[in-house]
């Protein structure tokens, strides 16, 4: 057990887009410009951006906010790298997944990376990041919430937030 | 006759030093950039290292020589330049990424970097119009055409 909670990866803070340098509302620009392709967004691809542009304009859902960013990144990142790339730091530092070692345990504030494509994947990451100290887990919970102050050192939790079992 | 615009300018920035904070913060911006460019330069590795390693190389060299010129005309304006690795980073407040990352995201956060020097440029620029001060100016707009042209280099590479 020990040897696997070693392998996860390190949560670590993104540094940038931090709450004395980023514009709250700079993910919606971004959503914004992508709709604007038309070339390269259309369809299906533009009905996720606006159902992602309007959970993240009213700070709502952030478990649904993760799931339809990673399907959107599958679909488009290949030919919107750049745009991802703001998404992604500007998720990175305005949610934060909460972890329980157990449902009755405090919530215990993790980063979220995003370096998987799946949700299911980021959840593990955030389980294995919340093992460090090599505590068992029970019954964990993951559950993805806004931070209330982007990009702190100390992560706070928020209470608008979706949970689920992880 | 150049020598009594700068004397000119000097007055006015002795009065006003909303431009010459403007400069020092480009001026931290560049070597906060310079540093994460050599960093890049340093860590990228995979197919593309060739190319990436001798374009941050060739980056770096020309903010080198940016961050000079612009100390250089905080000085002809009569004020000090700020330095120091913790000064010019918390005046920047640029990100400072981790590695090793892929390519891509090197770029990208360059990227990101050089537009927010072209932002800080960009209100310099236009505070030394506002100053009559066509030299800081003309150094402004150099630094801003300097890394459009990057930014275009750079977002060229994240379609290949």
């Amino acid at each position: 057990m020990a040897s696997s909670v070693q392998s996860c990866p390190p949560a670590k803070l993104a540094a940038d887009c931090s709450a004395t340098s980023c514009r709250g509302g700079c993910a919606l620009e971004v959503i914004d410009e992508l709709l604007a392709r038309t070339d390269s967004v259309r369809g299906e691809d533009a009905d996720l951006l606006l159902d992602l542009r309007s959970w993240i304009r009213r700070r709502e859902d952030a478990e649904a906010v993760l799931r339809t960013f990673c399907e959107l990144r599958r679909r488009l990142e290949h030919r919107e790298y750049l745009a991802f790339f703001r998404l992604r730091r500007w998720l990175e530092n305005h949610l934060i997944a909460e972890v329980r070692v157990c449902p009755a345990a405090e919530p215990r504030p993790v980063p979220v990376r995003l370096q998987y494509f799946c949700l299911e994947a980021i959840r593990r990451a955030s389980l294995c990041s919340a093992l460090g100290s090599g505590e068992p887990l029970l019954a964990p919970r993951v559950q993805f919430v806004y931070r209330t102050q982007p990009s702190s050192d100390e992560p706070s939790i928020s209470s608008r937030s979706v949970s689920a079992v992880g | 006759m150049s020598k009594t615009i700068i004397q000119s300018a000097a007055v006015k920035s002795k009065q006003d030093t909303r431009l010459v904070e403007a400069l020092n913060l480009v001026l931290a911006d560049s070597y906060a950039l310079m540093s994460l460019t050599h960093l890049a330069h340093w860590n990228v590795e995979g197919p593309g290292f060739f190319s990436l390693h001798k374009a941050f190389e060739d980056q770096y060299e020309d903010l080198f020589e940016a961050v000079d010129e612009i100390a250089e005309r905080i000085r002809a304006l009569e004020h000090y330049a700020i330095g120091g690795l913790t000064k010019l980073a918390r005046t920047a407040g640029m990100e400072e990424f981790t590695s090793p990352q892929s390519q891509k995201d090197y770029v990208a956060s360059l990227i990101v970097a050089h537009e927010k020097v072209i932002d800080d440029a960009a209100r310099a620029r236009d505070l030394s119009g506002e100053f009559e001060d066509p030299e800081t100016q003309d150094l402004m707009i150099k630094r801003i055409q300097s890394h459009q042209k990057t930014v275009w280099m750079l977002k060229s590479f994240l379609r290949s």
